[in-house]
């Protein structure tokens, strides 16, 4: 075997080991999570501050993101149905594709970059200024005091910033429908309101709540395996992010096509 | 009887070897030196004794428990009687120094606030500390750092302390309070294993040392013992003549 296959041999097995490392990690870590709420109660002063730091203070994000979404969705399928006389059928359009598709991908990936990084160059931070160690070596367990609250937190937050993005992001397209496509808004309103239903919702709110548990377990897993001093720190962030943004997009197929052959079933 | 015993420690990590057959004890009360040069495994060695880091093979036993093994859960008990003073203090950043002293009493005591606050104002007072109660980690000096660190370990009273470098990086005065301290905590009946580099605190503070090279016990034996032995490699340590 020449040294370049060689080499390229060993780069691909090195690849392989720290991806089944990852599914390995973090089912580790899953069931630690699942053991420590056997053991122990959720401490409720933990997990408040998360969904503050998670939740509200990403709602400034969210809204921008959402609203940006609405008004481009609108103008755009505007600009495309007018041509065909379709422009009633705007609101029906933005409202399914946010409620169903958007809501949850965009929310979740903004999650990504803000949660996602923050939890993975916090604990990794933690982890080499020994704090980690610490919370160990005084008897208590860092799955109970860091790991938890952030899955937590994720998970209650994320489903209710998808839902003030399905919000925002629908008057962003009825701003839009009303000044730039001349759609009443009452008649957009009415529109978003009758057209939507909870085969709308229930598919996007799943998303959340799936994304939600993808940004919280890779931030806090590249976190956690944080080894070698402060570049590792950065490392752990790009790579909690790539995850996780990748798990949403991929894992979004995934949910839609899931949810498109329940729904052909029922 | 010995309160903490290690007994054929085996230690790697991945292909490289950190210890092999390492074996020594320390009786109740006695305090120990765990002497030898940068990068030989010693904090590593101490890590592993409130279980860090797990051995390769090897026991070690803490007051008669084998705790080579035991999950984070069966250690917690072994965690409240035996403290790690870490290096450089390790303080939770975004806590303050009381938060910082409350912690352990929090999880691990059923005192109300009002008694954590006056235990905590103790304890503090003790350690020349009582002006940083509402301070946070990063506007302590290095040397207030290591003193809260140290007073955080001694919170709930433990039996045991290990030292990890505690005058690494400080001034003489620092250097001669962390000592005081040390040699406070040892006259209290505490029992304890100091891994240093600074000989003069190692020599005022331990009955004992243990010197670490090539991955295992090289030497071992009282400070009279090592003194009587000129030829010893600890002697030759402290003058420098040996890595």
């Amino acid at each position: 075997m020449s040294e370049k296959s060689y080499n390229s041999f060993e780069e691909i097995k090195g690849k392989i080991k720290e991806q089944l490392e990852f599914f390995g990690g973090t089912g580790f870590l899953i069931r630690d999570c699942f053991y420590e709420l056997r053991r122990k109660p959720v401490q409720m002063n933990l997990l408040v501050d998360q969904i503050y730091f998670i939740g509200v203070k990403s709602l400034p994000l969210i809204i921008l993101t959402a609203v940006s979404t609405g008004m481009v969705m609108s103008l755009q399928y505007g600009l495309g149905l007018e041509k065909f006389g379709g422009k009633p059928y705007v609101p029906r359009l933005v409202a399914s594709t946010i409620l169903r598709e958007m809501g949850p991908v965009f929310t979740s990936l903004m999650l990504a970059a803000r949660v996602g990084a923050g939890i993975a160059s916090e604990i990794g931070s933690m982890v080499v200024t020994q704090q980690i160690d610490a919370i160990r070596a005084l008897g208590t367990s860092p799955i109970q005091k860091i790991v938890i609250p952030r899955i937590l937190a994720c998970l209650i937050s994320l489903p209710l910033l998808v839902a003030i993005t399905n919000i925002v992001a629908n008057m962003g397209g009825l701003a839009i429908g009303y000044y730039e496509l001349s759609l009443d808004p009452l008649f957009y309103f009415n529109k978003v309101l009758a057209t939507s239903n909870l085969k709308d919702y229930i598919p996007g709110l799943f998303k959340a709540l799936v994304f939600g548990f993808f940004i919280s377990v890779s931030g806090c897993y590249f976190g956690l395996n944080v080894k070698n001093g402060t570049k590792e720190v950065g490392i752990a962030t790009t790579k909690a992010v790539v995850v996780a943004s990748l798990s949403i997009l991929v894992g979004n197929f995934f949910i839609s096509k899931l949810f498109w052959v329940i729904e052909k079933w029922l | 009887m010995a309160l903490i015993e290690i007994k054929n420690f085996r230690k790697s990590f991945g292909s490289k070897a950190v210890h092999e057959n390492v074996s020594f004890y320390v009786k109740r009360g006695e305090c120990l030196g765990l002497v030898g040069g940068s990068g030989c495994g010693k904090s590593v060695l101490l890590r592993s004794l409130i279980g860090l880091e797990k051995p390769d093979s090897g026991n070690i036993e803490i007051d008669g428990q084998d705790i080579t093994f035991m999950s984070e859960t069966e250690l917690i008990p072994i965690r409240k009687k035996v403290a790690y003073a870490f290096q450089g203090g390790a303080l939770f950043d975004s806590s303050s120094v009381y938060e910082n002293l409350a912690y352990p009493l929090r999880e691990h005591t059923l005192l109300t606030e009002s008694q954590i606050a006056d235990k905590i104002k103790k304890q503090l007072t003790e350690f020349g500390l009582a002006d940083a109660l509402q301070l946070f980690p990063s506007e302590l000096s290095g040397g207030m750092q290591k003193r809260v660190g140290l007073a955080r370990a001694m919170m709930l009273d433990p039996e045991v302390i290990l030292y990890d470098e505690p005058t690494a990086g400080l001034d003489p005065y620092n250097t001669k309070k962390i000592q005081e301290l040390i040699l406070r905590l040892k006259n209290k009946g505490v029992t304890s294993i100091l891994v240093t580099h600074d000989m003069p605190t190692a020599i005022a503070v331990c009955d004992k040392f243990a010197f670490l090279k090539n991955k295992t016990i090289a030497e071992q034996g009282t400070i009279e013992q090592l003194k009587e032995k000129k030829d010893s490699l600890i002697h030759q340590f402290i003058e420098g003549n040996l890595l």
